[in-house]
């Protein structure tokens, strides 16, 4: 069988949409991230297994006698099957040797066992045991060139026994699957479950399948998948079953225990309550598998339901609630992985709207990713005179809110007002100048505002605050609209760190108070000609929308090239049918890019492209291997050349073989990681090229 | 012949466990020295018959290998009832002599027939064990015994010499001698680095083939569920060793479902929870795979007497009493009656919901 693993999304952190594809014609695929459920002779026997199961993707089989029975592949026959041994290795290749026209068929996977030893003694018994088991599997693998496998790896709590592996996966290409035992249990040392999954992911071909087995509980099941996990083995529920154990997902407690069933399986609907207190009778270990298996399942498709419409690292977050293990896992992937982890995020998200609940998202990729591009991207407007600083709002964007539009409907008494650059507080995503009010995550995040910050809220904003002021002249004055307590700690703490004056305006109750706003008035009237600007506001920047765009573009494709990009000045046309902007050049009329609402991301034209491969040569490039791009999709034989800071969904340009021309624009599928470690698989999808 | 011995960490292991044994036992007594750490009568398949054993375990040294820079093997502690220092041939000698005398009376008015077996948690033909003058003396006994159709004897590889083989051959020629060897499994890794056996199996073959040059039959000793094995992986083993032996005209095979001895290495897995004696169903599996392999070939004898069955430290299901029993009632009338009818039951025939419980957890242990 020729199977191979196609990425159709990248998603937050290593998370990943996908399918193996199993056979061209007729078209198979078993689509991933999904639950490999566990065939067994008396499931079989099981109505109930049988008509819930018969539509589900994948099962693990380990049986010979299950490949020939017919009646199984009768019904199961649009199912792709996982067939290993839980024994030896010589008698799962005499089973191979014994079937091999069977599993030359294309829904079976061949999964080569690492069953024993069971347990090691120390490092070096370890390591002497891979070894062995290496050589007999390389000689296997020598054997049945035309196979392709899976290859299951234990690494014994010791990550970097995953390098004794590396030359095997490398130099076989037949290796499709990597099966990754007893890595994730509730023991796990959290580095070690990192330390390998960074390792794989660095080091080899990111189209190999990940598979994870072991002790794994559906509880697990998320941050697993957030790791880049494709498939999970749900076998030790079986386990749990023969010791009586009722899978809640938050936690599993003996059944005789429960007292009110959360579920409504049809096991839990049925018989379950009434066989509760027979302890290890078949009748029990029926029903109680059925459930089991059936959380397994709804489980896995919550998962996959979060993964397509909404905020996946929220849900992940929600159920590390249920397992410090998972905090932890977190903390370090976001503090420590972060440089590794941002080129697998993608860069935007339509989620209507993104959850923060706490500290576990401070440090959420795409946030850390929003921090990081607007202090190394945002420039000043060079014509900026007064700098006033505002709470955020509960609304998205701000300026659609009560209180922002009262704000800005004191400033814009000011003619002078596109000379001022205001700047909004929040946590978690810090300082946020007005212009970047729409794009991911700013125009979709949520958090509770009470008025109670913590200290690490705090110092993330005035940090940010800091790093946004030092960027403009110290001499301009900062108007500070805020009555929070949290607000003007940010800001005291800013304060000390900064030689610039601060200003407070007076607040009457609340900051929207008619008083309140006067004083705001007032303060404004007051200060906005103390600095002494020596430029005048451009011709055609001083529209909100116009200073909007130039500082997306600068955010999307680097520091200053808005400016660069639109430098004939721009008007923007507001297209309501699909809610997007279209950014036209006053001077030629060309249609320069879109400012898409949703996804508050800038899709360049061709002709806003020829501007910016003119600016910047290197920047989010892809080159093609070839003058004419044909079709929508870009795959990775077809690609000789490419920017190494790549980041899913952000925009590419699409450069000829000789990089001379623009020859295409995409929007990227993956990052340059993937790019990087893959041979084959989409890459970007083409919106517009040269025909 | 060459010992093999493991320089991975295994070894120290052993080692040191074995070592920390040694340091608190006890010294035997004269009174104990004199006397076989155990000897009994009972119930057993002789070649071609059902019969009797009368079986001695003597005090000796101890073996050789457990004593040895290896430590031994990894699930033995034999050595335990070993008196480590060397003991004088009249007490060993003392020992068979209170054997024999307390179970005479027994053997002469028993109608059936009698395999003798004499095992000294070692190497009979170890001389540091058992001395020549040990053996004579043990070969007399034999001799005079009549209704004593069988001896079996166990011994390592590197003990076997044509010389003493012929030497037993010619005292005790109107017998059926049987050499036991620990050979545990064919298969040389799981033999010498996770049993810590010191072996190879082309020393076996060469021994075998001694054996049968000189007309001494040879039974052979596997291990079901070395450490580091799972269930089906010690079902792949033994099924992978059963075929093999019985491809080369072994005489017996005597199946030992680990028991977990005292001051081993598998205890100390056990105790960790790393580590589950094999489930009968396993067993039984095994046998019935291998009955439906070889179904065309003539089979060797073969036996399982395993020690601590139905325990937790022996091969067990359940710990229901009467689920165990029902298992060691099922393996006797199949060793007695050599008949795998005995192990062809439907699943209800074992009435136990552990067979569920076995079905569902077997992976994982």
């Amino acid at each position: 069988m020729n199977y191979f693993y196609e990425i159709l999304n990248k998603r937050i952190g290593y998370s990943r949409v996908g399918r193996i594809k199993l056979s061209k014609e007729p078209k198979k695929y078993v689509k991933t991230p999904n639950v490999i459920l566990p065939m067994r002779n008396f499931l079989m026997k099981d109505i109930n297994f049988l008509e819930g199961f018969e539509d589900h993707g994948i099962f693990l089989i380990s049986k010979e006698v299950f490949l020939k029975i017919g009646f199984l592949r009768d019904k199961f026959k649009n199912t792709t099957f996982i067939f290993t041994h839980t024994g030896t290795l010589q008698t799962f290749i005499e089973i191979l040797e014994n079937n091999i026209d069977i599993f030359s068929e294309d829904n079976i996977i061949l999964l080569i066992p690492f069953n024993i030893p069971t347990t090691i003694l120390d490092g070096n018994f370890a390591k002497n045991e891979i070894l062995y088991h290496l050589k007999s599997v390389k000689k296997l693998l020598e054997n049945f060139p035309n196979l392709n496998f899976g290859l299951s790896i234990k690494i014994f709590e010791h990550p970097q026994f995953l390098d004794l592996y590396s030359p095997l996966i490398k130099e076989n290409k037949n290796i499709k699957l990597l099966n990754l035992l007893d890595f994730f249990t509730t023991n796990t040392n959290f580095k070690n479950v990192l330390d390998l999954i960074i390792s794989i992911k660095q080091n080899f071909d990111n189209n190999l399948v990940l598979m994870a087995s072991g002790r794994i509980i559906p509880k697990y099941f998320p941050i697993l998948i957030y790791l880049g996990i494709d498939l999970i083995d749900s076998s030790y529920l079986l386990y749990l079953t023969s010791e009586n154990f009722y899978d809640t997902i938050e936690f599993v407690l003996p059944i005789h225990k429960v007292k009110y069933f959360p579920c409504s399986c049809v096991a839990c609907q049925s018989k379950l309550k009434n066989f509760q207190s027979l302890k290890y009778s078949d009748e029990i270990f029926e029903y109680l598998c059925l459930h089991n298996l059936i959380t397994a399942k709804t489980y896995m498709n919550k998962i996959k339901q979060y993964l397509r419409t909404e905020d996946f690292r929220a849900f992940v977050e929600k159920t590390s609630f249920d397992d410090v293990l998972i905090v932890s896992i977190l903390k370090v992937l976001d503090r420590q992985y972060f440089d590794l982890i941002k080129y697998e995020t993608p860069i935007t998200d339509s989620f209507s709207t993104v959850k923060c609940f706490g500290p576990s998202s401070y440090y959420r990729p795409d946030f850390q990713q929003f921090r990081e591009r607007l202090i190394n991207y945002f420039s000043p407007e060079t014509w900026t005179k007064l700098i006033i600083i505002f709470p955020c709002s509960a609304k998205k964007p701000y300026s659609a809110s009560k209180s922002h539009k009262k704000f800005q409907s004191i400033l814009r008494k000011f003619p002078d007002f596109p000379g001022f650059q205001e700047i909004i507080l929040t946590s978690p995503l810090g300082a946020i100048p007005r212009q970047l009010e729409n794009i991911y995550p700013v125009n979709s995040y949520d958090i509770s505002v009470t008025g109670f910050w913590d200290n690490e809220e705090i110092d993330l904003a005035s940090q940010m605050l800091v790093e946004l002021l030092k960027k403009y002249n110290t001499k301009i004055p900062i108007i500070c609209h805020v009555s929070d307590k949290g607000y003007k700690e940010i800001v005291l703490r800013a304060q000390k760190q900064l030689p610039n004056q601060f200003y407070f305006t007076e607040v009457y109750k609340n900051l929207t108070t008619s008083d309140s706003l006067k004083s705001l008035e007032n303060i404004v009237k007051n200060l906005k000609d103390s600095f002494d600007l020596k430029e005048n506001i451009p011709k055609y920047y001083s529209k909100s929308w116009v200073r909007k765009l130039v500082k997306i573009a600068d955010y999307q494709f680097g520091s200053n090239i808005g400016m660069k990009i639109f430098s004939k000045g721009i008007k923007v046309k507001k297209n309501d049918a699909r809610k997007n902007l279209d950014i036209i050049d006053i001077e030629n009329k060309k249609l320069l890019g879109k400012f898409l609402v949703k996804t508050g991301q800038i899709e360049l034209t061709l002709n806003g492209a020829e501007i910016l491969s003119a600016i910047d040569k290197e920047f989010n490039i892809l080159v093609f291997d070839g003058d004419l791009i044909k079709g929508n999709t870009l795959f990775r034989p077809g690609i000789v050349e490419f920017s190494q800071n790549l980041i899913p969904n952000n925009y590419v340009i699409i450069l000829d073989k000789s990089k001379k021309s623009v020859i295409g624009l995409a929007k990227l599928i993956v990052g340059s990681n993937y790019i990087k470690n893959s041979s084959n698989g989409r890459i970007a999808k083409v919106y517009e090229k040269i025909s | 012949m060459k010992k093999s011995v493991n320089s991975n960490t295994i070894v120290e292991n052993i080692k040191a466990i074995r070592d920390r044994t040694i340091l608190k036992r006890k010294k035997f007594t004269n009174d104990q020295l004199n006397k076989p750490v155990s000897f009994w009568i009972k119930d057993d398949r002789l070649l071609n018959e059902k019969g009797k054993e009368f079986t001695i375990i003597l005090r000796t040294k101890g073996c050789s290998w457990a004593l040895s820079d290896s430590g031994g093997c990894s699930m033995c502690g034999y050595i335990n009832d070993s008196s480590i220092e060397n003991i004088d041939d009249k007490h060993i000698i003392n020992q068979v002599n209170h054997a024999f005398q307390s179970k005479l009376e027994e053997i002469r008015n028993e109608r059936k027939n009698f395999i003798f077996k004499v095992f000294n948690s070692g190497s009979f033909f170890d001389e540091s064990e058992i001395s020549e003058e040990v053996r004579n003396h043990i070969y007399q006994k034999l001799y005079e015994s009549d209704n004593i159709e069988e001896f079996v004897i166990e011994s390592r590889l590197e003990y076997i010499s044509k010389m003493k083989l012929r030497d037993l051959k010619n005292q005790l020629n109107d017998k059926y001698i049987e050499l036991a060897i620990g050979l545990e499994t064919v298969n040389d890794y799981i033999r010498n680095t996770y049993i810590n056996k010191g072996m190879s199996y082309d020393d076996f073959i060469k021994a075998f083939r001694i054996c049968k040059e000189i007309g001494i039959g040879v039974r052979v000793y596997l291990l079901f569920k070395p450490p580091f094995l799972n269930e089906q992986g010690a079902i792949d083993d033994c099924v992978q060793s059963i075929i093999n032996l019985v491809n080369l005209g072994v005489d017996t095979i005597s199946i030992n479902p680990i028991n977990i001895q005292r001051g081993t290495l598998i205890e100390y897995l056990w105790y960790q929870n790393r580590y589950r004696p094999p489930w009968f169903y396993s067993l039984f599996k095994s046998l019935r795979k291998i009955h439906e392999l070889k179904k065309d070939s003539t089979f060797p004898r073969l036996i399982s007497n395993p020690s601590g069955a139905g325990t937790k430290r022996g091969i067990h299901n359940c710990l229901k009493r009467e689920c165990n029993q029902k298992m060691i009632n099922i393996l006797r009338n199949f060793v007695l009656s050599q008949d795998f009818n005995y192990l062809n039951k439907k699943d209800a025939y074992y009435d136990c919901d552990c067979l569920t419980r076995y079905r569902l957890q077997k992976n994982f242990h």
